[in-house]
């Protein structure tokens, strides 16, 4: 094991990572480990809500449900009782940049998962009905009560994005989407949508466990090969307002602070103060992340010692810093604290202003410091270990570092990048992304309450 | 447009293929020692199990502070203590303490339950031994400053304030209630309310401690044990503790409720009702363990049970729904969760209550107890590949007082169980008639639907 201090040769990824692309333009990626009897099988589609237009919000992840009910030759209801009567977890998500489909199963049931896969890769849309769609827009629309609306500060996140990006930007709305959206959805979008995007020659096939790679490639072949590619995936959305910071690596300054306050049934005020860093996978973003653990991670973060135990502005457990992995446009980073009974959201408010305030301003006197950094750095090896520790958080690195960097190898880059970022790199990413007119801040109050009975 | 032709281009192979060959199942190497060996001192055990090559490790002091023991009124005084345990030790203040700890990559984990009490730390493995020694630190020698104890248990009550905010934990306290009773502890919820918390004093917090906290307990270690000495570990965890008898806790007297009811929770506003169906069930050590848990499999532990299969993916009702049978050492309770739209509420109750009657009626199927024993057998493999499932699986070695190899016969109990054993402990231990339905949502716009479901009598609840 490294230490943090000394990259050394040092790797993140010490198990072999081969790969190989089907004629049809699929990647294949297999990285073999023989520790457990299971395997995991692992589909990166390069296509999430960033690619919904106008009116179609929620739809790349209502259609992630559609997946899961029926393909060709996969009856209705069958792909989950497969996978679950074979011992396998399964499970799928969408996000701005991507949807994955995952599932890890005992290694001997492999080629029935990856039957499965190319099954509704291939040929999904024959299985299409009405009842389906009708059924899964119910379901989705209750996992947006369960997930957003029916929770304290439950929307927050969209909130958020809303506030960050600009309208047309392919980041602005919200992955779950709106109601009216769902409800508007007809099936003949969804088979557009899959007979677009769902393409082999936009998706990276990942296998990590008890195979090897001869195995996994020769099955690929049998079971993928024969799909036809498009190849005329369309290009990257570049926002509907064809704003050119939507589509590059750098969004224009927000060049302004950002407000909004929402008075809604929660218990405390919170304050959300978020801002727009680099994309994932970039240098910058890589300082940011060391920048998020310093203030945000742990007892010994900055927000924790200052606002929590220090001024006793905020409830301890309420502290969090965290940056969000996107891709395809600079990445948000969140600080968020809830007041503890009898301080107001503007002194809290006042707390966390100043707390990112002097880090943006340079001041030496409050740098992060090596101490700090070292700590970060010792949490994020943990948690990267964490993460690489079961078959299926393994296979999930290797899809995104192959489809949003090009190269699953970098999936080894990542944790001796962390542990070389510098002080003087967490400094300037501070001062690059912390600035007061350039981020925006979101305020919960509570409504006031009825004269209690 | 016909590039892909609706997919009719594509070449597919059409029937699934069978199984490869199957793996051994193998439960990590276990290790157990009492430590130490010398005169004089409390003995501890340590339970470790082997994983070569892993790089993280983890360890988990495993301790009979459960909040089983909690006093009435005082429900939540277990989990203050775990909290307090940060705020300074005999050695260095909070601060210092968040330092070192973090500096080696770790945090310390607390979890209060009704069989244990947990503090464990994961790391990688060659900062494990210094990780243990904070751990034991922080666990037999914290500074329980008044002051400071106070205003952790202060934090205590705006938390649980807060969750309680949120849909569920008030249906969860209802539940509770009304199966075994608000006098009894494990009537009352875990972590205890907001109000119980609040009569919590820095003395108890201490004396819990002392009375608790001092006793040696068990080491449970997952990690690569070539890279760890075990005695040094159990060590720095034992270090300083003393023996005192364990107090016998046979099962607790349970009695199941004469009829069903529906209790209702006010949530106003709300556009989902949050639903909590259940009974009580026997103790983690009845003889029916197994099949009563392919039962409630079958019935509601996976994506393909009935009742997920029925109010999701054939009413679209709601976005998921579980139900199970869980056991501690002293008692058990068979539960069903959902959240559904406000509108339907009524309807996907009778539908839940339905299932629950067919399948204590009729048992399961061949096809369907086939795909729950799979499952089950199967996820023995998938869900234990981190040290922390690991340690966990150890947490209930020892606290159940199973044997090594209890995993692998687990796994073939499970494989070898019957459509008959199955149904008929689906005939015993689910109780239809006696459940309690829990329903939390806007009482305005559902008090009606429910007062007419023929469900049983309406009540509304006191939480």
């Amino acid at each position: 094991m490294p230490s943090p201090s000394g990259p050394g040769s040092l790797t993140g990824f010490p198990w072999p990572v081969e790969s190989a692309r089907l004629g049809n333009g699929l990647w294949v990626i297999v990285s073999e480990d023989h520790t457990a009897p299971v395997v995991a099988v692992n589909l990166w589609y390069d296509v999430g809500s960033r690619h919904e237009p106008t009116g179609q919000t929620g739809f790349a992840h209502l259609f992630e449900h559609l997946m899961f009910e029926g393909s060709l030759h996969v009856p209705k209801a069958e792909h989950m009782r497969l996978i679950q009567g074979s011992g396998g977890s399964l499970n799928a998500t969408t996000n701005p940049d991507r949807t994955n489909y995952f599932e890890t199963v005992p290694a001997e049931h492999l080629e029935l998962a990856l039957w499965l896969e190319a099954d509704r890769m291939g040929a999904l849309v024959p299985a299409l009905t009405q009842e389906t769609l009708d059924n899964q827009r119910e379901v989705v629309k209750n996992e947006r009560r369960q997930r957003y609306d029916n929770v304290p500060y439950g929307d927050a996140w969209l909130r958020l994005l809303a506030l960050l990006y600009p309208p047309g930007h392919p980041y602005h709305h919200a992955t779950i989407g709106s109601m009216a959206d769902l409800d508007a959805a007809d099936l003949d979008t969804f088979k557009a949508f899959h007979t677009t995007w769902y393409a082999p020659n936009n998706a990276v096939l990942t296998v990590v466990g008890d195979t090897d790679a001869a195995t996994v490639f020769a099955l690929a072949e049998r079971y993928f090969a024969g799909l036809a590619p498009n190849p005329d995936l369309p290009p990257p959305p570049s926002g509907s307002d064809g704003d050119a910071s939507a589509t590059g690596e750098v969004a224009a300054p927000i060049e302004r602070e950002a407000r909004e306050t929402v008075v809604a049934e929660v218990e405390a005020p919170r304050v959300y103060l978020a801002t727009r860093t680099a994309p994932f996978g970039s240098v910058a973003y890589d300082a940011v992340t060391l920048l998020a653990t310093v203030l945000g991670s742990g007892r010994g973060s900055r927000l924790y010692q200052r606002l929590a135990d220090g001024a006793r502005l905020a409830q301890p457990d309420s502290v969090a810093a965290y940056s969000v992995d996107l891709a395809h446009a600079p990445a948000p980073l969140l600080l968020t604290a809830t007041t503890r009974p009898g301080v107001t959201a503007e002194a809290l408010e006042a707390g966390l202003a100043e707390l990112v305030d002097e880090l943006a301003a340079g001041n030496p006197a409050v740098a992060v410091t090596a101490a700090e950094l070292d700590r970060a750095k010792a949490l994020l090896t943990t948690g990267w270990w964490q993460q690489v520790a079961t078959v299926g958080g393994r296979a999930d690195i290797l899809g995104q570092y192959a489809t949003q960097l090009g190269d699953p190898a970098r999936a080894g880059e990542q944790l001796p990048a962390w542990l070389a970022v510098t002080t003087d790199q967490v400094a300037e990413a501070a001062a690059a992304v912390l600035q007061p007119h350039d981020r925006v801040t979101l305020t919960y109050l509570p409504a006031a309450k009825e004269a209690a009975a | 447009m016909s590039r892909r032709a609706g997919d009719a281009t594509s070449r597919l192979v059409p029937e699934p293929p069978g199984p490869g060959r199957q793996r051994p199942y193998r439960f990590p190497q276990v290790v157990r020692e009492v430590m130490p060996r010398g005169q004089g001192q409390a003995r501890g055990q340590v339970v470790a199990a082997h994983l070569p090559g892993q790089p993280l490790a983890v360890a988990t002091l495993l301790l009979g502070a459960s909040a089983s023991h909690e006093p009435t009124g005082r429900e939540g005084l277990a989990s203050v203590l775990a909290r307090a345990l940060e705020e300074g030790t005999a050695a260095r203040d909070a601060a210092a303490y968040a330092l070192a700890l973090e500096g080696l990559g770790a945090e310390l984990f607390t979890v209060v339950d009704w069989d244990s009490f947990r503090v464990g730390v994961e790391a990688p493995v060659e900062r494990l031994p210094a990780a243990v020694e904070l751990l034991a630190e922080a666990a037999r020698t914290p500074r329980l400053d008044p002051a400071d104890v106070t205003r952790v248990r202060d934090d205590e009550v705006t938390s649980l304030r807060m969750w309680w905010a949120e849909p569920g934990p008030r249906a969860d306290a209802a539940l509770r209630a009304d199966l075994f009773g608000a006098d009894q502890r494990h009537g009352r919820p875990v972590h205890g309310d907001p109000a119980s918390v609040a009569a919590v004093s820095a003395d108890e917090v201490a004396a819990y401690h002392q009375a608790w906290l001092t006793r040696p307990g068990a080491l449970l270690v997952a990690g690569d044990l070539d890279r760890l000495d075990l005695d040094a570990l159990g060590g720095a965890a034992f270090a300083g503790t003393s023996a005192q008898p364990a107090g016998a806790d046979g099962p607790a007297a349970t009695t199941a409720r004469p009829a069903r009811r529906i209790l209702l929770v006010d949530r106003p506003g709300s556009v989902q009702s949050t639903l909590r169906l259940g009974h009580t069930a026997p103790p983690r050590a009845h003889p029916d363990y197994v099949a009563m848990s392919l039962a409630g499999t079958v019935l509601g532990g996976a994506f393909t049970s009935r009742l997920n299969h029925l109010i999701r993916e054939v009413r679209g009702y709601t976005y998921g729904i579980r139900a199970d049978f869980a056991h501690s050492r002293r008692f058990g309770a068979f539960t069903v969760r959902t959240a559904v739209q406000t509108e339907v509420t009524a309807p996907a109750l009778a539908d839940a209550v339905a299932e629950i009657s067919r399948t204590h009626a009729d048992g399961v199927t061949d096809a369907e107890l086939e795909v729950a024993r799979s499952f089950r057998a199967g996820q023995l493999s998938v869900d234990m590949q981190t040290p922390g499932a690991i340690a966990r699986a150890l947490t209930t070695l020892v606290i159940h007082g199973l044997p090594d190899d209890y995993h692998a016969t687990l796994r073939n109990h499970l494989l070898n169980a019957t459509v008959e054993e199955v149904s008929a402990a689906a005939a015993t231990h689910l109780r239809p008639d006696r459940l309690t339905l829990v329903v939390e949502g806007d009482a305005a716009a559902i008090r009606d639907q429910l007062a007419v479901t023929g469900l049983g009598d309406l009540a509304d609840a006191t939480v």
